[in-house]
């Protein structure tokens, strides 16, 4: 055989050449690129999308932002890894040497600090979006469902990492924020131990957030990304935006991917990377002094996503400021894509015209009613007082809950009857009305909360210590 | 607008975010040695401050109040500590010196400093201002009340020689005030940081015991070996002393008079506390009131030290209107009292001018005024610790312009929201059924 034909036997350099670089590529260099970039691009998108789905207003743009934050938060937390140590006093150490003696070192951690977050913000308006042009209904009910758990993961994600520069603000957000554990009911004081891996936050806390913060968290999250993205197009692409005067005339545009779809993506992300890049460079991560168990501040907060909880803690009983009312808000959202089942209305922003007259309707009454309870419950109402022979979890819990919920109930009820607001419609008022008292209450409670968790003014706020 | 059109739009929305990327980011890496160098200065300067505390509390006491070195104990503002290399300086704070006085600091070391703490100790020796870290040392009042040392009472120590082997009394008491003293003050009673040796329990150690303690020091303790500084026929002396107290008359061995160390903060400080606490009856200027004596005047200045002020001010005085201060106020207060008290010997008249507290009218005609201001405080500063809320709650400061605009911005917003969703209610077809 040898002998018949001597063609030599191909060299190593020549095998690898021909597992790499495939047959059949297209001999001029627009051809090539054309070739990697379409089956890179062509992997996360389909080759055509509508072209209705591609208006800036339907989607601002979060789910891709969200996913560029990601990208962003990964790629300097491992920068940040190599210069760091989880141990209690010497990851306060190791912040300071980032920011005085490691090139670049303080821009990067500026960076995954606002990044992080920024995608707070930008994955809870994601979750708005979704819910307000009711994206969530089949078939995306499973898509709507792992969204929920990886804005859960997100926030975890954020808490952990609070704790890891070790100085008094991580310190003491997180044993304010870790605090709600233990009012969970038989499992609580538990939960608490194994979380903070001892009776208060300390060395082996660091230790246990650190690695959640580097391994589990943003493994689960890459994971369920890839998975979201993938029922994105599984599911049949974005919903087409609808407005609610028209009705549908059932014609679909469809146009290609590339360019039209890759063009705004790629200059999305450019237009917020020059952003993120630009604010971190001028606005720095705070850093306070080393973590000090013996000096906390007054008064101590939790980090700001948590503010609103924090707020609800200081009106309610723990059981229920701190684990009914979070419990059935996550657990409404979680169950919304199973009893609200209307498909005529996807894409339309608010359902109907009669829904947008109710979410300006919740957002404005709730916008004046949060701050009068929150006066009422701070100076006037005080049930433990007035009820002392009650249990407090009646006096301090139920019945405060009731006498909110009671004229919740009463326009809900005034809504069905008046105004014939479907289920859907109802469903967006009340989640409305929810989601406005949170971020009213979050607010006050990152403004206007001094010394003792008193009300202040933010401008006559005392300076603490 | 066509496609064409908001296309060419985003182009150049992208190429401005390309070019300001590379701009920003080219601007940003010209300044960052600058940068690295601007935030190495503002951690040494936390370091620094941070170090100045450790010092007060773990160092003044026998390094002096600003690294000056007492007694036997090296001064630490010396340059020649400067030439040291870093590593020598760490080593003697972690591990201490054999033989000296200077014990392991490292908490690996059975010391109290952490390996962060040693780190900044060394860089105040390296980089610290000595000036700054005395005022630092005053006003946590930790300043070392200790003399550095002292000399002998002459007439006493003349006495002394009467006694039986007085010669050798007589030595011992000179090396005690020479050397012993700043830690085991006047007298040999002790001081905080070691105890009396003029104690009956002292005198029952044997001759043997004492000796070996003084020579090679006692571990554990701050007590250092003297063999390389005192003769064996010294160290004999100083045992005799030790055990023969009891026949030397007390005030052999004084405290001197040694200034206490004033600030400008622990004026302000002692200037404040008098006039909260001592105006009363002493006087607004120190001139005295029928209710009790004057300050303000030569006689009581010039023969009283500020040990004894400071003794009077802790202790009071039985038997008269003088409170104790001591459980009221710390060891600082008292001080920066003293001090203030100090600052008016230059001018104090040879004679007081008692004032009858008293005339002036109402208060309302007195121009500086004391009265509280009650309208809302527009700069938010601290208040006194006389109100514990601390500050003003918001049911203070309901009249305020901020207030009010911010109430009005809400307020609008909601009303806006409620008027144009009722009003969008109303034209709404209603459904069906």
């Amino acid at each position: 055989m040898d002998e018949l034909n001597p063609q030599p036997e191909p060299s190593i350099f020549q095998r690898m050449r021909k597992k790499l670089v495939p047959e059949g590529i297209p001999e001029d260099d627009r051809g090539r690129i054309r070739m990697v970039v379409d089956s890179f691009i062509l992997h996360i998108h389909p080759s055509k999308v509508e072209a209705s789905t591609l208006k800036w207003t339907y989607t601002w743009g979060l789910g891709g932002l969200s996913a560029l934050l990601m990208t962003i938060l990964g790629l300097t937390g491992i920068i940040l890894l190599n210069n760091y140590t989880p141990a209690a006093p010497q990851a306060y150490f190791d912040i300071l040497e980032v920011n005085s003696n490691v090139w670049f070192g303080e821009l990067i951690r500026n960076l995954h600090h606002w990044s992080a977050n920024l995608l707070i913000v930008v994955a809870m308006l994601h979750l708005i979006r979704v819910f307000v042009t009711g994206a969530y209904r089949p078939p995306r009910e499973l898509n709507w469902l792992i969204g929920v758990v990886m804005l859960l993961l997100v926030l975890g994600a954020n808490f952990t990492g609070y704790l890891l520069p070790w100085d008094q603000l991580a310190f003491w957000a997180i044993t304010v924020g870790t605090s709600i554990i233990s009012y969970i009911p038989l499992i609580g004081n538990w939960l608490s131990q194994l979380i903070l891996g001892g009776p208060e936050v300390g060395a082996n806390t660091l230790l246990n957030f650190y690695s959640m913060h580097i391994s589990f968290i943003p493994l689960a999250i890459f994971g369920l990304m890839m998975y979201h993205f993938w029922r994105v197009r599984k599911d049949g692409g974005l919903t087409r935006p609808k407005s609610a005067n028209q009705i549908e005339d059932g014609k679909v545009e469809r146009v290609t991917t590339i360019p039209n779809l890759v063009h705004k993506e790629l200059i999305f992300a450019l237009a917020w990377t020059s952003a993120l890049l630009l604010f971190s460079m001028l606005v720095p991560a705070p850093l306070e002094g080393i973590a000090n168990p013996a000096l906390s501040p007054n008064p101590a907060k939790a980090p700001w996503y948590f503010m609103g909880l924090q707020e609800l803690l200081l009106h309610f009983h723990p059981l229920v400021g701190a684990i009914v009312i979070p419990g059935i808000v996550v657990v409404g959202i979680f169950l919304l894509p199973f009893f609200d089942l209307n498909l005529t209305s996807v894409g339309i922003y608010f359902r109907s015209q009669r829904g947008r007259a109710l979410t300006l309707l919740a957002a404005g009454l709730a916008l004046i009613a949060t701050p009068i309870w929150v006066l009422l419950d701070e100076y006037i109402l005080n049930w433990a007082e007035w009820l002392p022979t009650w249990n407090t979890l009646l006096s301090n819990g139920l019945i405060p809950l009731v006498v909110i919920l009671l004229p919740l109930i009463l326009l809900d009820e005034w809504m069905t009857k008046k105004y014939k607001a479907d289920i859907e419609e109802r469903v967006l008022f009340i989640a409305t009305f929810i989601f406005t008292a949170f971020i009213v209450l979050t607010l006050i409670g990152i403004f206007f909360r001094g010394p003792g968790m008193s009300l202040y003014l933010p401008w006559n706020m005392p300076i603490s210590h | 607008m066509n496609t064409k059109h908001s296309f060419l739009i985003e182009s150049f929305i992208g190429l401005g975010s390309l070019l300001l990327i590379i701009s920003a980011l080219g601007l940003y890496i010209l300044n960052e040695p600058v940068r690295i160098v601007q935030a190495q200065d503002e951690v040494l300067a936390l370091q620094l401050d941070e170090a100045m505390t450790l010092y007060a509390e773990n160092c003044a006491v026998c390094h002096g109040l600003s690294g000056e070195g007492m007694g036997a104990t090296p001064p630490l503002n010396n340059p020649a500590l400067l030439t040291m290399p870093y590593e020598d300086l760490y080593k003697t704070i972690a591990r201490g010196r054999y033989q000296t006085a200077m014990p392991a600091w490292s908490i690996e070391d059975g010391g109290a400093l952490s390996d962060y703490q040693i780190d900044e100790l060394v860089t105040l020796i390296l980089h610290g201002d000595w000036g700054a870290t005395g005022d630092r040392v005053v006003n946590l009042g930790l300043a070392p009340l200790i003399p550095f040392t002292t000399e002998a009472d002459p007439a006493l120590l003349a006495e002394i020689g009467n006694l039986p082997d007085g010669a050798t009394l007589q030595t011992a008491v000179t090396l005690f005030a020479a050397n012993c003293v700043s830690c085991h003050g006047a007298d040999g009673l002790g001081t905080g940081i070691a105890p009396a040796l003029n104690d009956p329990v002292v005198r029952e150690k044997t001759a043997e015991e004492i000796t070996r303690i003084i020579t090679f020091g006692n571990t554990g303790t701050l007590m250092a070996g003297w063999s390389n500084i005192l003769t064996p026929e010294e160290i004999t002396a100083l045992v005799s002393l030790v055990q023969r107290w009891d026949e030397v008359p007390l005030g052999t061995i004084p405290a001197p008079d040694v200034p206490i160390a004033v600030t400008e903060e622990s004026l302000a400080l002692g200037s404040q506390l008098y006039a909260a606490n001592c105006s009363r009856c002493h006087g607004p200027e120190g001139q005295g009131t029928p209710r009790a004596p004057s300050l303000n005047v030569r006689s009581f200045l010039t023969n009283t030290n500020d040990q004894a002020i400071q003794q009077i001010i802790t202790s009071g005085v039985p038997g008269t209107a003088m409170p104790t201060w001591g459980d009221r106020m710390t060891e600082a207060e008292i001080q920066a009292i003293v001090g203030f008290i100090r600052q008016w010997e230059p001018t104090a008249p040879e004679v007081a001018t008692i004032t009858r507290p008293g005339g002036g009218g109402p208060p309302w005609r007195n121009n500086n005024s004391t009265m509280p201001n009650v309208l809302p405080n527009t700069n938010s500063s601290t208040t006194m610790s006389g109100n514990s809320a601390g500050g003003q709650t918001l049911m203070q400061s309901l009249l305020d312009w901020r207030l009010l605009l911010l109430l009005g911005v809400l307020l609008s917003i909601a009303f806006t929201l409620i008027y144009s969703g009722w009003d969008a209610l109303r034209h709404v077809p209603k459904k069906a059924g």
